[in-house]
Parts: C-alpha cells; sequence; structure tokens
C-alpha cells in the first residue's frame, strides 16, 4: 500500500530522481572525517532555526515585556529553559564549528580555483553567522545585552565619515530604545534567515557544481558513494555534537541578568566570548587610535579572507608547500593572536549575576518597600488597590517609578504638578533602593532574610554610602570600595569620619553626615563596617 | 566519474549504514522536535491554578438579598498580569455561611442583575432569569449560575478564583 503511494507520489514529483541526484554524488577515494565538518554547520543552523521559532512563540521585542517574556519562558514553560539553553550554546558552538570548518577548508587549500565563490558564499555565511550573534544578544533586554549592544554601536559610530549616520541607523535614532529592539529583532528573525538561506542554497549547489575537493594528496581507488559512506560518518560527528550541545544547554542553563538598566554607570560591558577578541584589543587602541582595533584589523582580516583565492590559485594544495607558506603562516600569527586576545580578555570576566545574592541596596529597598512605616504594601497587598509588590512587573519607565514612589499617589505623571511644599514619601536615595529592590524582584529573586539588630543600618549604608562607594557589590566609584573598610579602619575612625570628614581628611567631598544621622546611628554604622574586614 | 549506487552489496553493508543514518539523524530531529514542540504546546494543556481571595467583609453584606461585589482578580497572562474584573453576588446562608454566585449569564455571558422585587436575576439581553440559587427559571440559559467556592473567615468572606 506504503509503495503503491509512494510511486504515485513520484510518478507526479520525481522525487526518487532528486533524491537520487542529492545522495549518489561520488565523491573522490580518501575523502575522510576531516570533510564532515560542513555538515556539522549544517546541523547546527537547523537547530538553531528550530529552536529559534520556539523562542519566537514567546518572545515580545518591547523594552517592557522583552525581559518578561524570557523569564516567563525559562521559569514557567516546560522545556523552555532547556530550549533557550539549546539556542544559546547553539551560538557558541556554530561559530566554532563554522571556524573549524573554515580552517580546514583553507588547510586543504579547497578555495583555490575554480571554488573561489564556494568559499566567497562560506564567507558571507561566516559574517551572516556572527550578525546573527550580535543581534541576537540584545534581545534578552538584560545588562549584558543593553551594555554590550551599546558598545557594538559606539564602535560602528567611531567609522570615519559614516559613523554617526550608522550609528543611528542602527539605534533608529539618538538613543538605545524601542526601535533599536524592533530593527535588532527583525534583522535577527527575518533579514539574517533570508540571507543565510539564500547562501546556504548557493553554497551547496556550488559545492555540488565543481564537487568535494577531496584529499591534498589525490588517491587510488574507486570513487565513494556519498550515501551511505560519506553519510555515516557525517552522521556520527554529528551526534556527537550534538550530544555535547544538548549537555551544555542540559548543565549550563543559558543565563540571564538583571534587567537593562540605562541609569546604571557602573556596569562593565562585556561582550560575548567570540567578540572578546576585539574587545580586548580596544583596550590596546586608546583613543584616535581606537579605529584601528575596530575597523582596520578586522578590516584586513576579512579582506584578506576573501582576497585569498585571488592571491593563491593553486593548484598546489599542501599548506605548507612554497607557495602557500606565507598563506599558512598569516593564518596561524592571526589565529594566535586571536586566541591570546580571547584568553586575555575571559582572564577578567565578571562576576555571573545570582539576583539572590542580595547587596546593600537592594536589601535597603526591600526595607523600604515591604518594611514597616512609610511601605509599598499599604496599596500593593492582594485584594489592594493595587497589584501585590511581587505581581507587579515594574512595566513602567524609570521616570514614571521615580514619580510614583517620591509620591505614591501620583499614578499619572506629568498630570499632577509636585507640591514643593509637601515632602515626597521617598527621598531619591531611596527611591534608588526601591528601584534596585524591584529589579532583583524581577529576576525572580527570593525575599532576602536580614538580621534585625542590622537592618537599620544596613539601609543606612544601601540609600546613603552606596551613592559615592561601593560594598558587597552595590554602589558608585566616587569614593573608596567599603566591602572590606574594617581592615583598613577601626569602629573610632569610621566613626570620626562619617560624622565630619573633614576632621580626617582637612577638605573632603564627602557630606557631613553627623547632622543627618543620629550619634547612635552613626556608632552602629561605624561598628558595622569595622567588622567588615 | 560515475558510481553505480545500486550495486550489489553482497554483506549487506549499505543497508546496515543506511539504517544506522536514518536511525541517528532520526533520533536527533526527535529531541530537537520534542523540546521545542513540548515548550511551544505545554502552555495549551497547563491546569488553571485556584486560590482564595478576600471578597467582602462580612458587615458589608445586605441580611436579605444578595450583594454586588465587584471582585479585583490578578490574573497571569503569559508573561504579564492582566486585571479581571468580576461581580459575583454573596447571600448570607442560614447556619452562617455564604453563597457566592457569578453574576455572568450562562446563556451568552452578559452580566445579570438582581431584582429584589421578583427575587430573581435577570439577564437583560435575552430574558434569561435566575432564582436565588442560581437555578435557570426562565429564558435560554442552558445552566445555572457558576457558584463559587467560598467561606467565612473570620469577619471576611473568602472566595475561590
Amino acid at each position: 500500500m506504503l509503495a503503491l503511494l509512494l510511486d504515485w507520489l513520484d510518478s507526479r514529483t520525481g522525487y526518487r530522481a532528486l533524491l537520487s541526484h542529492a545522495l549518489d554524488e561520488p565523491l573522490p577515494p580518501g575523502t575522510g572525517w576531516a570533510f564532515t565538518t560542513g555538515s556539522v554547520v549544517a546541523l547546527l543552523l537547523g537547530c538553531q532555526v528550530l529552536t529559534g521559532i520556539g523562542l519566537a512563540m514567546y518572545y515580545v521585542p518591547s523594552p517592557s515585556l522583552a525581559y518578561d517574556s524570557l523569564r516567563y519562558l525559562m521559569t514557567e514553560v516546560p522545556l523552555g529553559a532547556l530550549m533557550r539553553g539549546l539556542h544559546y550554546w547553539g551560538a557558541s558552538f556554530i561559530v566554532i564549528a563554522a571556524v573549524v570548518h573554515l580552517l580546514r577548508v583553507f588547510l586543504s587549500g579547497a578555495y583555490q580555483a575554480p571554488r573561489e565563490m564556494t568559499w566567497i558564499t562560506g564567507l558571507v555565511l561566516l559574517l551572516v553567522i556572527l550578525g546573527f550573534s550580535l543581534s541576537g544578544y540584545l534581545l534578552p533586554w538584560d545588562q549584558k545585552a543593553y551594555w554590550a549592544t551599546t558598545v557594538t554601536i559606539s564602535v560602528a559610530e567611531s567609522s570615519p565619515i559614516v559613523g554617526p549616520f550608522l550609528a543611528d541607523v542602527l539605534r533608529g535614532g539618538q538613543q538605545l530604545g524601542s526601535l533599536t529592539l524592533g530593527r535588532w529583532f527583525t534583522a535577527h528573525v527575518f533579514l539574517l534567515p533570508g540571507v543565510l538561506i539564500l547562501f546556504v542554497v548557493a553554497h551547496i549547489l556550488l559545492m555540488r557544481r565543481h564537487g568535494i575537493s577531496g584529499p591534498i594528496d589525490p588517491q587510488p581507488g574507486a570513487p565513494i558513494p556519498f550515501y551511505p559512506f560519506h553519510v555515516i560518518k557525517d552522521t556520527v560527528v554529528m551526534a556527537a555534537v550534538f550530544a555535547a550541545l544538548f549537555t551544555a544547554a542540559v548543565f549550563l542553563p543559558a543565563h540571564l541578568d538583571e534587567i537593562a538598566n540605562p541609569a546604571d554607570a557602573n556596569y562593565v560591558p562585556r561582550p560575548e566570548w567570540y567578540f572578546l577578541s576585539l574587545f580586548q584589543l580596544l583596550k590596546y587602541f586608546p583613543g584616535p587610535l581606537e579605529v584601528v582595533a575596530t575597523q582596520v584589523v578586522p578590516g584586513l582580516i576579512v579582506g584578506g579572507m576573501f582576497a585569498l583565492p585571488f592571491l593563491d590559485r593553486g593548484p598546489v594544495r599542501h599548506p605548507w608547500a612554497p607557495s602557500r607558506r606565507v598563506f599558512t603562516l598569516v593564518v596561524v600569527a592571526v589565529g594566535t593572536g586571536i586566541v591570546t586576545l580571547t584568553a586575555l580578555g575571559l582572564r577578567d570576566a565578571p562576576v555571573r549575576f545570582d539576583p539572590n545574592v542580595w547587596g546593600p541596596q537592594s536589601i535597603a529597598g526591600y526595607l523600604a518597600a515591604e518594611g514597616d512605616g512609610n511601605s509599598c504594601v499599604r496599596c500593593h497587598v492582594d485584594g489592594g488597590p493595587a497589584s501585590p509588590i511581587r505581581a507587579t512587573r515594574m512595566s513602567r519607565d524609570e521616570g514614571w517609578m521615580t514619580f510614583h514612589l517620591g509620591d505614591p499617589t501620583a499614578i499619572a505623571p506629568g498630570a499632577k504638578v509636585v507640591d514643593p511644599n509637601v515632602e515626597p514619601m521617598l527621598d531619591d536615595d531611596t527611591v534608588r533602593s526601591v528601584m534596585a529592590y524591584l529589579r532583583r524582584v524581577r529576576a525572580g529573586a527570593e525575599p532576602p532574610t536580614v538580621d534585625p539588630a542590622t537592618s537599620a543600618t544596613v539601609r543606612t549604608i544601601g540609600t546613603r554610602c552606596v551613592a559615592c562607594h561601593r560594598f558587597q557589590g552595590d554602589g558608585g566609584e566616587t569614593g573608596p570600595d567599603l566591602t572590606h573598610v574594617g581592615a583598613r579602619r577601626d569602629a573610632a575612625a569610621i566613626r570620626r569620619i562619617v560624622n565630619d570628614p573633614n576632621d580626617e581628611y582637612g577638605d573632603s567631598m564627602m557630606p557631613i553626615y553627623g547632622s543627618r544621622l543620629t550619634p547612635a546611628e552613626i556608632a552602629a554604622l561605624a561598628a558595622f563596617l569595622a567588622a567588615h574586614k | 566519474m560515475r558510481i553505480d549506487a545500486s550495486a550489489a552489496d553482497p554483506h549487506g553493508r549499505r543497508t546496515f549504514l543506511s539504517r544506522t543514518v536514518v536511525a541517528v539523524q532520526a533520533a536527533i530531529a526527535a529531541v530537537v522536535t520534542c523540546v521545542v514542540g513540548g515548550a511551544a504546546l505545554a502552555p495549551s494543556f497547563s491546569a488553571h491554578r485556584r486560590r482564595w481571595q478576600r471578597a467582602a467583609a462580612l458587615s458589608e453584606l445586605d441580611d436579605a438579598s444578595p450583594t454586588p461585589i465587584t471582585l479585583r482578580l490578578i490574573r497571569q497572562d503569559g508573561y504579564r498580569q492582566v486585571v479581571d474584573r468580576r461581580v459575583v453576588y454573596i447571600q448570607r446562608e442560614a447556619g452562617g455561611g455564604v453563597r457566592v454566585l457569578d453574576s455572568t449569564c450562562t446563556h451568552l455571558g452578559c452580566r445579570t442583575r438582581y431584582d429584589a422585587q421578583a427575587q430573581r436575576f435577570l439577564c437583560p439581553c435575552h430574558g434569561g432569569a435566575y432564582d436565588l440559587d442560581g437555578r435557570v427559571l426562565d429564558g435560554p440559559p442552558p445552566a445555572p449560575l457558576r457558584r463559587l467556592e467560598a467561606r467565612v473567615d473570620g469577619t471576611d468572606v473568602v472566595v475561590q478564583v
């Protein structure tokens, strides 16, 4: 019955002839495991497309919802975290697989005439893959995404002549925001996949037109049928790579940082590891020389790769043959440079963000929002006039939140004029701490446990001190880090400095807290900080 | 360079390799499809989580007739939260309990109103009528008014939503 159906299908479509044309390609004898690299790239591309479609079902390209939609997928949807893990790790795997494929083609001289266009379409595909990585990086709209993209656009902006124009196009205006996210999303899911499909088809057709290059030294014997004698090798390598990808996705889940906070001037942006070498290179070319790292070096490498088949036209294919030695040396030098720069860049990798590791600022915000006194829970409670705090997804912008936290009766900023004679319910320092707390809530953190004996002191640190000083990961860079201040100063000295820093330093820009905090508060603060050695 | 793809395969090597290729590649495809398909379909089959919510204070209720109360329901709509407003009728029962009826007509979803004189819930859309227990007395409604689980908790009425 099935045979009859397939016969009919073949009579109408001719699929058997097509299949036979696709599978019965004769390969040069000696075509071995090294020629499986392209299939691995194809497998990973397919995997990225499928998981990408799954992600697109949940993802919303809007600054107010992108982060929440992704967190929902990862925490609420069964298999959601695994699906994102496959896509996230797949991005890294595909870069490695594409580079390995490129190196194999380079070493075997397979780019030489008549395969120049196969090489060029492959290079375009590599650039498209890097374009996918770059555009996909912004989409989670977390701190890492926002700040790394800020750097990417700044790099584009430093281009000569067209830089500012290019940056405005990439941002969709003067500021990185909703229009930026919209166009990067469009590039990631519509434009780049279109280009990808076009060039994958061209690459495969060209590969078929000229045949596989085969071993460097032609071997005697009969041609090998592609199917199943080479496909089995492809399949074994594909299965191994897929097993590694799946293991990474299961045991090293994709990370999501805190939601993007454009007001955070202290965040150190980091690119994904495969752009780390360029990032590291930027450090050696400061100021006007920056263009060397951002444009000249990458431009020379990419330009050189495109020119390669026209500089080395063959027919000698051995990488160490006199006519090819110079190219091999250049590739080894560039490769060593990229690996070294990446290793140097990895050395100062930032601490991985964990929403449940609380700093004083977010604890202070928690105490202000959910503690006693003027707290948010008077209205934001189950069955109350406003949604409970943990159900509030903070979808309003920073300006609205600041206004509302200063005057909780104002739920339509702009419609109500601020009365200058009325003290705001929360001062600016406390508002910032509550915002820090709400970002934690949005990142899925559980409430912190706070020792009642030190809560008032932590609140002082989290609202006052962190404006200038860093303490346990939170705070500014204006003053020295206080995390281990106890190792440098005793309680008496700290009390003296907090009371009036001019007593200790002569002329200091630090405010005098003797008039803002009670002596008991200052004593408790000094004892607390002195204990942190 | 042509080969004869249908060359004799006396040891069955070709068949074995072909089957292995198909099996392994199908397994990879199945894993990816299960992950993506599972994640795509999962929310379609997730159960509604019920919870108890305060509806009103006992002192707000009429002694004789059902009191309309607007519930403010925070509902998870995927990755966002939305607030639904639903009107329920709460009535004291003999023995200290309460009876809570959803005001939505079971015919086409219009909001019923309570007619104190007739002691009936009347639907303004197509003339449906229900008695104090929510049973259909007249008109097209196919089922009684939906009754919500409710209990008295101290001085408050809490309902299951």
